[in-house]
């Protein structure tokens, strides 16, 4: 009898013990200042957009530095063998911020920001996105946007290649 | 109508008359066995006249109250007494041990199942994402591509006006 009683404590304090260490650990990683610690300082993010244009060519040169992380993605999505900067505009960025987003003087981005709350955005921004072609406005889009996740627009076909649209929070 | 058992009883006990009588003798005649069980109530009614005499009671309402008591007693204790089996009796503590064991399991089993041992930041650090788009011309498309092998999301545009190869963008 007492044995049993033994091993049901025994039991008890186990499961109790794994549970706070589970929970501990979980306390730990929502504590992560990789995580939390760039959503203190809002008013230092940026947006970078870049205005690229792709092409499909014999012999490809090298992408520009800006591009070297997104390049093989962007091989792979929009099937271009070479990407070039057209140009690059980049403005501060913060929580109801509005702002206008040169890359280009044929295509430019109008930006309101509010910075998502969430933890799952990490300290991201809901953009409402106006992408305009000279004075005609082209598309209204909302989108989430967050550190070390860009968004990529198809642009208009340009020769024989594609003008894509990148946009990337900077912190 | 009365059933063989009671009007076997009431013919021990001289309660049957006349016709009922005559025909229940008849019925019977069909169970020779019944005529042993007659001959036993008999012998039984006669020994119990015979024998069994009450005793005088002095004082009836004394002993009316010991019983009383007695009972009482009797119950209390077998109320307690069965409620401490009850609670500390045979199998309540492995009844006991097992089930929590069995929750412990099945909080185990939950806590594995249901939350998830790592965050959904870390598991994909990819965010963004289109919410809604709204093209500004009936003659432009837009649709949201996500790959989820590259982390890529794009806002695929189709309609726009074609831009010549010499078209300064920069």
């Amino acid at each position: 009898m007492r044995r049993l009683l033994l091993i049901a404590l025994a039991l008890a304090a186990a499961g109790t013990a794994f549970v706070y260490a589970q929970s501990g650990a979980m306390q730990t990683r929502l504590d992560n200042p990789a995580v939390s610690q760039s959503a203190k300082r809002p008013g230092q993010d940026r947006i970078w957009s870049a205005v690229v244009i792709a092409r499909n060519v014999d012999k490809p040169k090298d992408p520009p530095p800006e591009l070297k992380d997104f390049a093989p993605r962007l091989k792979r999505v929009f099937g271009y063998n070479q990407f070039e900067l057209a140009g690059t505009a980049t403005n501060p960025i913060g929580d109801r911020t509005e702002s206008r987003l040169l890359p280009s003087p044929r295509l430019w981005l109008s930006v309101k920001a509010r910075q998502a709350m969430s933890k799952e955005a990490r300290g991201g921004y809901l953009l409402s996105l106006q992408l305009h072609q000279d004075q005609r406005q082209l598309v209204d889009t909302e989108a989430k946007l967050a550190p070390g996740s860009p968004l990529f627009m198809r642009g208009p076909a340009y020769g024989d290649g594609q003008v894509i649209i990148v946009l990337q929070i900077q912190r | 109508m009365k059933t063989f058992e009671e009007r076997f009883t009431a013919w021990v006990d001289g309660q049957l008359t006349g016709t009922e009588l005559a025909v229940f003798e008849r019925e019977l005649a069909q169970h020779p066995e019944a005529a042993a069980d007659y001959a036993d109530a008999q012998k039984l009614g006669a020994l119990l006249r015979a024998k069994a005499i009450a005793p005088q009671l002095t004082n009836v309402d004394f002993f009316n109250l010991q019983i009383e008591q007695r009972i009482k007693a009797g119950n209390a204790h077998g109320a307690a007494q069965s409620k401490r089996e009850k609670v500390w009796g045979f199998g309540f503590l492995p009844r006991l041990a097992l089930g929590g064991a069995f929750c412990l399991l099945a909080a185990f089993g939950l806590f594995q199942s249901i939350i998830p041992s790592g965050s959904p930041v870390e598991k994909s650090p990819y965010f963004a994402q289109v919410v809604e788009a709204w093209p500004s011309d009936p003659s432009i498309y837009a649709t949201t591509v996500y790959s989820a092998e590259d982390n890529v999301t794009v806002l695929w545009l189709d309609g726009l006006d074609y831009l010549p190869g010499n078209t300064l963008l920069q």
